[in-house]
């Protein structure tokens, strides 16, 4: 017995129930025509294609692990080849130690949370940038007439002693 | 695109990964470049054996249209 994952592609032309009936189908067709046994089964529903495939934009995903023997696969793999329905599907292997797979519905959740703290962070951070840059404007507008008077001294000097070695001659 | 560490430091040993899903996107998308081809270990600094299971897990998200294979536009 060797332990596979199929991930199938339904076409958008169904509805999402009856597209989600579609891949429970799938999975009972796996267990009585195939004697496989199902271990884990993910609907994902609606998702978008990162291109177009047979001029469909998305469709809908569905994700399933078994246990069947390798010869049953390959008939398997014949069967879905004939199936209308599906855009399009792939069969891999998995390692029997390896973990159930995460859930996409809580997949996404995560990646939701994550980039709502990510905005958290920003907002905060471009507050900060903003009042940091004010406080340097400032302290630039003080150093800057220090600045200036300085070389004016200097200058005022050397003017002084020109006007006085002028006032000599 | 992460940007290159200072230190060549495996981010999936960072994370605690220790097997590189296909059917992840999000994280597989980090790992491609600007016209998304599979960025060089030299960037990304990955060890040999996970840079080999990110390129199969890639590969794979392509072939199910999770990834885009170029960049259009």
């Amino acid at each position: 017995m060797q332990k596979y994952e199929l991930m199938a592609i339904i076409a958008n032309s169904l509805d999402a129930k009856a597209a989600e009936k579609h891949a429970k189908d799938l999975e009972g067709r796996i267990e009585k025509e195939f004697s496989g046994k199902v271990t884990f089964s993910d609907f994902w529903g609606e998702r978008g294609f990162a291109y177009i495939i047979k001029k469909q934009k998305w469709g809908y995903y569905n994700v399933t692990q078994f246990n069947m023997d390798p010869e049953q696969a390959q008939g398997l793999r014949h069967e879905l080849n004939l199936d209308n329905d599906l855009v399009r599907f792939m069969i891999t292997k998995v390692d029997a130690k390896s973990p159930l797979p995460r859930k996409y519905a809580d997949m996404k959740k995560e990646y939701e949370a994550q980039e709502k703290a990510k905005e958290d962070d920003k907002k905060p951070a471009d507050d900060k940038k903003t009042s940091a840059k004010k406080e340097k404007l400032t302290t630039v507008k003080v150093e800057e007439p220090k600045a200036t008077e300085a070389p004016k001294n200097e200058l005022d000097k050397k003017l002084d002693a020109i006007v006085d070695e002028a006032s000599d001659i | 695109m992460p940007p290159r560490p200072k230190k060549f430091i495996d981010p999936f040993v960072l994370a605690g990964i220790d097997y590189i899903d296909y059917k992840d996107p999000k994280l597989l998308a980090q790992y491609i470049t600007y016209y998304r081809s599979i960025q060089s270990r030299f960037h990304t600094g990955t060890s040999l054996k996970n840079q080999k299971q990110l390129a199969s897990a890639i590969k794979k998200a392509r072939q199910m249209a999770l990834l885009p294979y170029v960049r259009y536009e």
